[in-house]
């Protein structure tokens, strides 16, 4: 496997950099810990549970944010990309309202929420919500007509016209919504726990830079990293994988090829 | 097949007509036509492109409606789909997310047909089409004789009282639509279905029909009536086949030349 050689050097490359930097550079140990020091932070901050404690709160927010968002943005894009006149004025709305990071929410979500889970909430679904909508609607917009017809055919419609065909003919947009719409709540609610005490992973790295304890701030940093990995790779990764298989597109993207037992 | 009892049309075409709006204005795409559709019969429409054959099975699918005219489908008015009559679409339109079985079991789902049975049902015509074994494949994997064949267990699968089929086989090479002629046959004659078939191949039509019925260029009207009396199972070389496919292509012969004339005429102006 020379790429997974490659890349393995590459990052004990970037550590020895990193290392070497902290040894000699110009900047003192405090203000730049080594990998060394961060690995320490890291297994301290697991083997006491904060951050086991900080990854729970933080995750659970996620969760019940981004599924709320998940399906209530579904519901809108599919009404956007259904109903002529409702994408026409809420659609242009949406769009609009896209363009707003999410995190520019906060003040208003505090003022009225208060200080308080509701508000953090309240970020990370307008993060989530309107790419996950527009990205359906897109993908409903664009399903061949003969899918829907073909449905309707063979007796399907109303509900089951929706969730027997138009939602899963669109698939490769809404998952690209879903993808995003995961990536749009995740930043939404790292800044919104930056912004106040919350328990949460934004707030361990607030806490470290109130200690001054650069390492623990690092060690936070890359506990978000892997989360972030985890769930792209876990999740979304193994989402497209099978559905890149199942539509025939698996030969035309990179990619270990799952051929199909037979 | 045996002469169809006579009694009364399993459907009956009444003034039907169809008009299309575009740039220039609204065209009339089909129509007036009335046609009677006895119980089991199989009716080939042929005709020039353009000439409204796709959109005259929709009505009767109930996938599209008519300007004027009503179809009525053993004796009721035609509103909107309903399994007694599924297409068979050009395109197919076959669902790339679900395996074959999947695809076939469709519409037996939105029935309300229990899991058993609906697989029972699912791998019986299957078999039918010869795809025993391909029941787990994706769409994508199959060839296009086989997607072809899957749209048909998947329409009779649904146990439609009508067929309808539009240009299922032009998109497939000649040994596999030959192979797909002698299926459709053997499966007619076992299962009795009314069929409308729309081509424009009219050796296709000289094989299949029990009666070929032969539209003029748009807006799509009839032209003249064939009854085909040649004895099944026919093969598509038949020197009788021929003949009548040499008798209906002089019958359409001048509506294609203008069609011809026209796109010529339209390409000039462009």
């Amino acid at each position: 496997m020379p790429r997974n050689v490659r890349r393995a050097a590459f990052f004990l490359a970037v550590l020895g950099a990193w290392q070497a930097t902290h040894l000699w550079g110009p900047w003192p140990s405090y203000l730049l810990p080594g990998p060394v020091q961060v690995a320490d932070a890291l297994w301290y901050g697991f083997a006491d549970g904060t951050f086991l404690i900080g990854i729970g709160v933080s995750l659970r927010r996620l969760l019940l944010g981004y599924s709320f968002s998940l399906f209530f943005g579904t519901l809108i894009g599919v009404v956007l990309g259904r109903v002529r006149w409702v994408d026409e004025t809420v659609g242009s709305l949406m769009l609009g309202l896209q363009t707003l990071p999410s995190i520019c929410w906060l003040p208003l979500a505090i003022i009225w929420f208060g200080l308080n889970e509701k508000a953090i909430q309240f970020v990370v679904v307008m993060g989530a919500i309107l790419a996950i909508a527009i990205h359906t609607s897109d993908g409903v917009k664009n399903i061949p007509p003969i899918y829907v017809r073909a449905g309707r055919n063979l007796g399907a419609r109303g509900w089951r016209l929706l969730v027997g065909v138009i939602l899963p003919a669109a698939p490769p947009s809404v998952l690209t919504g879903a993808k995003l719409g995961w990536s749009f709540a995740w930043r939404s609610l790292m800044a919104a726990e930056l912004l106040f005490v919350s328990l949460g992973l934004g707030q361990l790295l607030m806490v470290g830079r109130e200690l001054n304890d650069i390492a623990q701030v690092m060690a936070v940093m890359l506990v978000i990293i892997a989360l972030g990995l985890i769930v792209d790779n876990f999740v979304f990764g193994r989402l497209e994988r099978r559905m890149r298989r199942v539509w025939g597109l698996a030969s035309a993207l990179p990619g270990r090829p799952r051929g199909r037992r037979a | 097949m045996a002469e169809p009892v006579r009694s009364a049309p399993k459907l009956t075409i009444r003034g039907v007509e169809k008009t299309f709006v575009n740039r220039q204005g609204s065209v009339s795409a089909l129509g007036p036509i009335d046609v009677d559709v006895l119980d089991g019969e199989f009716v080939c429409f042929v005709g020039p492109s353009g000439c409204g054959k796709t959109t005259l099975l929709n009505i009767v699918a109930g996938l599209e409606e008519p300007e004027a005219g009503e179809v009525v489908f053993e004796g009721k008015p035609i509103r909107g789909p309903g399994p007694d009559r599924i297409v068979l679409f050009q395109e197919l339109g076959l669902f790339p997310w679900m395996t074959v079985l999947g695809n076939v079991e469709f519409g037996l789902r939105l029935r309300g047909v229990g899991r058993r049975a609906r697989r029972r049902t699912a791998i019986h015509y299957l078999q039918m089409v010869h795809l025993t074994g391909f029941q787990g494949s994706y769409v994508h994997e199959l060839s296009g004789g086989m997607k072809q064949r899957v749209a048909l267990a998947r329409a009779l699968a649904m146990d439609p009282i009508m067929l309808l089929m539009d240009e299922p086989f032009g998109a497939l090479d000649a040994q596999t639509r030959d192979m797909l002629h002698q299926e459709l046959q053997e499966i007619c004659s076992r299962t009795r279905k009314t069929i409308l078939f729309v081509t424009h191949n009219v050796r296709e039509a000289a094989c299949l029909a029990d009666r070929i019925i032969t539209l003029t260029r748009r807006p799509g009207r009839i032209k003249r009536e064939f009854v085909v009396g040649i004895p099944r199972p026919r093969q598509i070389e038949d020197p009788d086949v021929g003949h009548l496919a040499a008798q209906v292509r002089e019958e359409l012969r001048d509506e294609i030349e203008a069609v011809l004339e026209e796109e010529r005429r339209r390409a000039k102006e462009r």
